[in-house]
């Protein structure tokens, strides 16, 4: 029909301007807004980019270039950056411990690929990366000269108290699970309240207990050193959570599947094992990644009860010397290493949530 | 006395008050095929699902090829060899494809390796007419396809006997048929069948022996043709009105 | 033996008992080996220490707590510290969590440019860190004498954020309190069926009362408002903020907000399209759709994260310890290394933050349920 009573719809604006219109300036009050906060963008950029990059100074092995200068002194990165990367450990021997975090970071990567999602085939794959980190670094065979745990420090430790977490954590998170939904009142009840009292305290209260009350009420004997105690402590801390999370997962299995495995004839470990567990974990995979990039965080706590971990390499690095007034440089580097493993994680962790809601979609 | 796959005697159930099973008493020869009918809440399901021990029964006894089930493991794991179960719901594995939902149970129950297990379920799943189904996941068939999936699976153990808890209850009208034909030819190969359906077609057709339960009780047995064209108490007369129609 | 095994009941039960047994067991050999240790470092158990007095001072309270106080008065004093940067740090993080978390579902892309930018630069770094940060930050500033005015009612130092204060007695609070009593109840009982009404009568009612009250009975020398004067290196009068505060409050009002900005985002994200559209053909306006549909509706979505937030962040108060805030860990573990009572002291510990973490939830759900929708779940 040919021109017409009937209005027709006006011509669609170049795509993407009307759509930045829209977004930008749809009403008076909006434009006001963006004024406003674009202003104020604008004005952080401009002086963000100002201070890190035009009046910057790179790479001065002398103080005193920077004292000049208006802008971030990043050459105190150059000065201390290794203190806040290996801590204290051994300066020659300073390509064990980069090895030794790059291997880990593989490991992460490498639990990533679906090829590797079965629960022998992970738990071999994290033993291994664990079991390698721990070679390196401490050393004593192979022809590597001993480096003990106090010599540990900076973001090869943060490193190992993650990775021991989840390496004697996640099985136990396991335990605490299949515990909680055991149908034995006595083993059921002792998991409720010992998650429940452990997810109900900070994890500060619980790394200062095992630094201080386990050697009070263990003998002598059972105690170890003072960071193996403080990493199974953590470990139980993040197993309570990671329960938790498994616990939902087992429950939003349907009930049949259970019975039809008990039908076949399965056994426990098998139901467990070949159905139970693959399903819970895929269901929760989201809550469980989130889980994992908080503990990262987390480590950073253990600067409190002494020690030299990432956080606690920074304000030592900074320090009272020279380099004293660049704190900021200083923080916001470290703040960037947590950064990247964060959100590299976080992100992952959201692509993977979009992926099974697709699949299930 | 004839070979006896199922034989229960005296047995009552109860749930916290409710009385699910009141003085059952069934036997089930070899090569039986027997249909369990009757209005829901009548204790069908609760009655098969203690014959392989999903339920546990309070009083009087249940033997299955001679073994008496209880609490005892090794009691437990031999009558669930000889006993396949195929439910609702389908209750296949999500996570797995059809070929390895039917190779799991024999490799972990059997301890079978996994060249023998494949060959045996392929060999199940083309008798149940979906062979081509094999690396599919669930989630990718259809209901009908998936209950024959979920047969073919439990046949790979390679029972004596089978249970049926309402196959078709869950299924779209369509599907119905494509069932009842695979569980047709089970029954013309000799295998022992206890069925809880609906489907009274099926019965006719199958069945050497028909009972009727309510209440928790079985009220009436009998073969098909005196169970459907005299059944001799009211309570049947009453729900074959209402399954057949007016 | 191995029979008793393969029966399930049976089996049942033995584990049960095994375990049950074993927990006994090693409950047993703690307390054993602790009451060795005890005896042999000579330290008394019970809790009559906490009537010693400690010996040692606390940089901050909001009680009288000095270097001769009994523990009991200094612990009460670390967990009094501990619930006021608590509830400060999260009435600042609720607030700076809705404004983001607007920004963040705003329509204008600036402002969600601008949420974004603060959500992921405060969520990926650990808080102790910002705490650590802000704390340097607080601790550079210039001295007292090279203080930064703010327009003559603070001053910002390294020693702190002096502020103008109110100087009133307690007879003074007496008479406010019962101004907005006196003035509440009339709005209720005067103000009518018109919305706006009560609450502008209250409001009224509050200030002109306050200040007549005040007026009338005053003494004429005490001021009513005391301000911060440099004497000498140091301030005195008004009220001093402490770096130790600040910090810890900055930082979990930075942290806790961004964390709050995601729940407020995920709590309007999830109000159903369907309801807004039904909403709208109804013909509301923009605004009230937000007032009556979607913000109720994403007030109810948010509380169950809302209320783990705030739990979590009460305990990350603990983190003061880093920058020196007394706050009720802190005290309680310097207590342990100053007396030596550590199982006690452990016990208070976990007994004063159960109890916080209770009274979070238990008002969290009682919140909960008050604006719970009513269906058949």
């Amino acid at each position: 029909m040919p021109g017409g009573a009937l209005s027709r719809p006006p011509p669609a604006m170049a795509g993407r301007l009307h759509q930045l219109r829209k977004r930008l300036f749809s009403n008076w009050f909006d434009g006001i807004v963006t004024l406003l906060a674009g202003a104020a963008l604008v004005s952080i950029v401009v002086n963000l980019v100002d201070w890190a990059f035009l009046n910057a100074v790179w790479s001065e092995a002398d103080v005193s270039q920077c004292r000049e200068v208006s802008g971030a002194c990043w050459s105190v990165i150059d000065a201390r950056g290794r203190l806040v990367l290996f801590g204290l450990y051994p300066f020659d021997q300073h390509w064990r411990s980069t090895l030794a975090c790059l291997i880990i970071v593989i490991t992460m990567i490498l639990s990533c690929l679906p090829a590797l999602w079965g629960i022998k085939r992970l738990s071999a794959l994290w033993i291994a990366g664990f079991g390698t980190f721990v070679v390196l670094m401490y050393g004593g065979i192979f022809g590597l000269s001993v480096v003990t745990t106090e010599q540990w420090g900076g973001l090869s430790l943060t490193v190992f108290i993650f990775a021991g977490v989840i390496v004697l954590g996640m099985p136990m998170a396991v335990g605490l699970a299949l515990a909680r939904r055991s149908k034995l009142p006595v083993i059921h009840w002792l998991a409720a309240i010992f998650i429940d009292t452990v997810r109900s305290l900070p994890l500060l209260t619980i790394l200062f207990a095992a630094a201080v009350v386990v050697p009070f009420v263990v003998p002598q004997w059972a105690q170890g050193d003072k960071l193996g105690r403080v990493v199974v402590a953590f470990a139980i801390f993040y197993a309570a959570y990671q329960a938790e999370i498994i616990r939902a997962g087992i429950q939003s299995i349907p009930s049949g599947q259970e019975e039809a495995a008990q039908a076949l004839g399965m056994n426990y470990r098998s139901v467990v094992l070949d159905i139970i567990l693959p399903q819970a974990f895929r269901n929760t995979l989201p809550s469980t990644i989130n889980q994992v990039v908080i503990t990262f965080k987390e480590t950073s706590i253990v600067t409190i009860i002494g020690f030299f971990d990432v956080t606690a390499s920074a304000s030592a690095a900074v320090g009272r010397g020279e380099w004293g007034a660049y704190y900021i440089e200083i923080y916001v580097f470290v703040a960037l290493i947590y950064f990247v493993f964060v959100f590299g994680l976080s992100r992952y962790g959201a692509y993977l949530e979009r992926r099974t809601r697709l699949h299930h979609g | 006395m004839a070979d006896l796959a199922v034989r229960i005697r005296g047995v009552n159930k109860r749930f916290g008050d409710f009385d699910a099973l009141k003085s059952i008493d069934l036997n089930v020869a070899s090569g039986e095929r027997v249909v369990i009918c009757g209005p829901s809440g009548s204790g069908k399901s609760t009655l098969i699902r203690c014959i392989n021990r999903l339920e546990v029964h309070d009083t009087g006894s249940i033997e299955v090829e001679g073994v008496e089930l209880s609490d005892d493991d090794d009691a437990i794991r031999d009558v669930r060899r000889e006993v396949g179960m195929v439910f609702q719901d389908f209750n296949l594995f999500p996570h797995l494809t059809t070929l390895e939902n039917c190779t799991l149970p024999r490799i972990r129950v059997r301890g079978a390796l996994r060249a023998e297990a494949e060959a045996l379920a392929r060999q199940e799943l083309t008798r149940m007419r979906i062979a081509e189904q094999a690396e599919k996941y669930p989630d990718e068939l259809s209901g009908g396809q998936q209950q024959r999936v979920a047969i073919a699976r439990a046949l790979c153990l390679q029972p004596r006997i089978m249970l049926f808890d309402e196959p078709t209850s869950a299924l779209d009208p369509e599907m119905i048929g494509e069932v009842l034909d695979a569980m047709v030819a089970l029954a013309e190969d000799g295998m022992t069948m206890i069925c809880v359906t609906h489907e009274m077609g099926f019965a006719r057709k199958v069945a050497d022996r028909v009972v009727f339960m309510a209440d928790g009780r079985i009220v009436e047995e009998g073969p098909p043709d005196t169970f459907f064209d005299a059944p001799r108490e009211d309570a049947t007369r009453h729900f074959l009105d209402q399954i057949l129609g007016a | 033996m191995l029979r008793v095994l393969r029966n399930r009941r049976t089996r049942g039960y033995v584990i049960q008992a095994a375990v049950l047994a074993a927990s006994l067991l090693l409950t047993l050999s703690f307390v054993l080996t602790a009451r060795d240790n005890l005896v042999s470092q000579g330290i008394a158990t019970g809790f009559g220490f906490l009537d010693r007095s400690t010996g040692w001072p606390i940089n901050f309270s909001i009680i009288e707590a000095t270097d001769r106080s009994p523990y009991s008065r200094m612990l009460l004093a670390g967990f009094l510290n501990t619930i006021l940067v608590g509830l400060a740090g999260l009435a600042c993080a609720t607030c700076v969590g809705l404004a983001v978390g607007l920004m963040r579902v705003s329509s204008n892309l600036i402002l969600n440019v601008l949420g974004t930018v603060f959500v992921e630069t405060f969520r990926n770094v650990p808080l102790i860190l910002q705490v650590i940060f802000w704390y340097a930050i607080l601790t550079h500033m210039p001295s007292p004498r090279a203080a930064i005015d703010l327009a003559g009612l603070g001053f910002l130092s390294n020693r702190g954020l002096m502020l103008a204060a109110p100087a009133w007695s307690a007879l003074d609070l007496a008479i406010i309190a019962l101004s907005i009593i006196a003035a509440l109840f009339a709005a209720h009982r005067f103000g009518g069926t018109r919305p706006l009404a009560p609450w502008g009568l209250a409001l009224a009612g509050i200030v002109a009362l306050s200040v007549v009250l005040l007026f009338l009975g005053h003494e004429p020398e005490m001021p009513l408002i005391s301000l911060p004067e440099l004497r000498g290196l140091r301030f005195v009068g008004g009220v001093t903020i402490k770096p130790e505060f600040s910090a810890l409050l900055i930082a979990i009002m930075a942290f806790g907000g961004a964390y709050i900005g995601e729940i407020v985002r995920g709590g309007f994200l999830s109000v159903d399209k369907g309801r807004l559209e039904a909403a709208r053909a109804l013909g509301l306006s923009n605004a009230q759709i937000n007032r009556f549909i979607r913000i109720p509706l994403a007030i109810r979505a948010m509380l169950p994260a809302l209320t783990n937030q705030y739990v979590w962040l009460m305990k990350a108060t603990t983190l003061g310890i880093a920058i020196g805030y007394p706050d009720y860990f802190m005290v309680v573990s310097t207590s342990i290394n100053q007396s030596g009572q550590t199982m006690e002291l452990l016990l208070l510990l976990m007994v004063g933050f159960l109890l916080i973490n209770y009274t979070i939830s238990g008002t969290m759900n009682w919140i909960n349920g008050r604006l719970a929708i009513k269906g058949r779940s």
